[in-house]
């Protein structure tokens, strides 16, 4: 039977998984493939090619016919995992923003026995980003008027990301922040990124890393701190 | 923002008086049409926005619109250009007149707001819609956050060098309070901007002053807020 490695429940595995690159075609003919495999299959490429369709087309421009295209399904398939584009967008972002946080909250996991786990998380954040520029496109822009559960998940992943910026710097702090300010800095990071993502090579992202965390620790630090961080 | 920097920003902004000369006929169906094109989009989003739907906003006919503008992105990308100027200008004659930077801020901030509130449509135009439609419109976007990057970044004649704050600091905040706007925008209330205004001062001044300024700043703006609302509710009485 045919290896379909892409579809096991390991880790790293999904719609934008970084390293190999998701088969574009299953083999044609009688495979042998269990039908809820090819299925399945079939869903992971179409979320890949929506965000990439979206990084192409533009909000304005995508249609259904690019992103079955581009997974390499007809438009009929299309429609038996969504109802519409606007679904396939949600489950997409989903994908993305899951993908995003669990990079992330394992690279703070593995900073916090020594390391700087803000400013290892971020560069965790922005190395996917540059590896995947579609997945980074699709989590850090705004929210179309006609994707409306999308700006829901939206606001999601930005208290889960800030959830995280506490837990990196604020349960060290005698007087913490207010939350909303937390979600506002998470907010400015995306919008942020995403005019990096627009107008920069995605792989300079990287860069921005120590910048970014300075950022982000500024309206922590009083000014004696300021004062003492060159 | 320094009151010399906001000066000379309006100084550059090429928003023409309407006041000098009356607006022809031509010019004022014009307007209108691209009054309604913003509207429009704000209303029905840019993928479901028509020119039939601009016309039974602004009330012109279809040979009129097609002699003032080659299509509808045609007149999205003139009408954005024209009207995120005209923002710029009224969100820096209250920074002018603002006794320091952070009060400078306070009043850009409010008077953004105040636009947001009473223009809600159009303010998803300029500030959501221009994402999806992208070209010139979103060119003139983001000539319109640098600008406004930069005059925040006018703090930093305050500020010793050694202790400066990262370079990207204003594109940083300024993409922060877009954001925010989008999203009471997105969610269809507009009005609900105006809890964020502490939050967004202690962002702005946060980002370059560090905490204890930050701190004031939203304690100011909360200030503010309540006495906004005290006296609204004494003018209802």
């Amino acid at each position: 039977m045919t290896e379909l490695r892409l579809i096991t429940p390991e880790a790293k595995e999904g719609p934008f998984s970084a390293g190999t690159p998701l088969p574009r075609r299953l083999p044609p003919g009688r495979h042998g493939i269990p039908s809820n495999l090819v299925r399945e299959h079939q869903r992971l490429r179409l979320l890949a090619a929506m965000a990439e369709a979206v990084g192409d087309h533009g909000y304005a421009n995508v249609t259904t016919t690019h992103v079955s295209e581009r997974a390499n399904v007809s438009t009929s398939t299309f429609y038996k995992h969504f109802g519409n584009l606007w679904d396939c967008l949600l489950a997409a972002y989903v994908a993305a923003a899951d993908q995003l946080c669990e990079t992330i909250e394992a690279a703070c996991v593995e900073a916090e026995a020594g390391g700087d786990s803000l400013a290892e998380g971020i560069r965790a954040g922005l190395d996917l980003f540059a590896t995947e520029p579609a997945l980074g496109r699709l989590v850090c822009a705004q929210a179309p008027r006609e994707a409306t559960a999308l700006g829901a998940a939206r606001r999601l992943l930005i208290s889960r990301l800030a959830a995280m910026l506490r837990r990196a710097r604020g349960d060290k702090e005698e007087r913490p922040q207010p939350h909303r300010l937390d979600e506002r800095l998470i907010d400015a990071t995306l919008a942020f990124l995403h005019t990096r993502l627009a107008g920069d090579d995605p792989e300079r992202l990287t860069s921005l890393a120590s910048e970014l965390a300075a950022i982000l620790d500024r309206p922590r630090l009083g000014g004696a701190a300021i004062a003492g961080q060159r | 923002m320094r009151q010399e920097a906001c000066a000379a920003a309006r100084e550059a902004l090429p928003v023409e008086s309407t006041e000098v000369n009356a607006p022809t006929p031509d010019a004022t169906i014009r307007e209108g049409e691209m009054e309604g094109v913003l509207h429009v989009v704000g209303e029905l989003g840019f993928r479901g926005a028509s020119v039939r739907a601009v016309l039974e906003y602004s009330g012109g006919h279809r040979k009129q619109f097609y002699g003032h503008f080659d299509s509808l992105e045609d007149c999205f990308a003139q009408a954005y250009e024209a009207w995120i100027d005209r923002l710029g200008v009224s969100l820096l004659e209250p920074a002018i007149t603002a006794p320091n930077w952070q009060a400078s801020v306070q009043a850009g901030l409010v008077k953004l707001f105040e636009f947001v509130d009473e223009r809600p449509a159009i303010a998803r135009s300029l500030f959501i819609e221009v994402q999806i439609a992208g070209g010139a419109a979103l060119t003139k976007h983001d000539e319109a956050v640098d600008r406004l990057a930069g005059l925040l970044d006018s703090v930093r004649t305050e500020i010793e060098p050694d202790q400066a704050p990262p370079a990207s600091t204003g594109i940083f905040v300024v993409g922060g309070i877009e954001a925010c706007l989008c999203d009471a925008l997105a969610a269809g209330e507009a009005n609900r901007i105006w809890d964020a205004l502490p939050e967004l001062m202690h962002l702005a001044v946060g980002s370059y002053l560090g905490k204890e300024a930050g701190e004031a700043a939203s304690e100011e703006a909360k200030e503010l807020l309540a006495r906004g609302r005290a006296e609204l509710n004494e003018g209802s009485r």
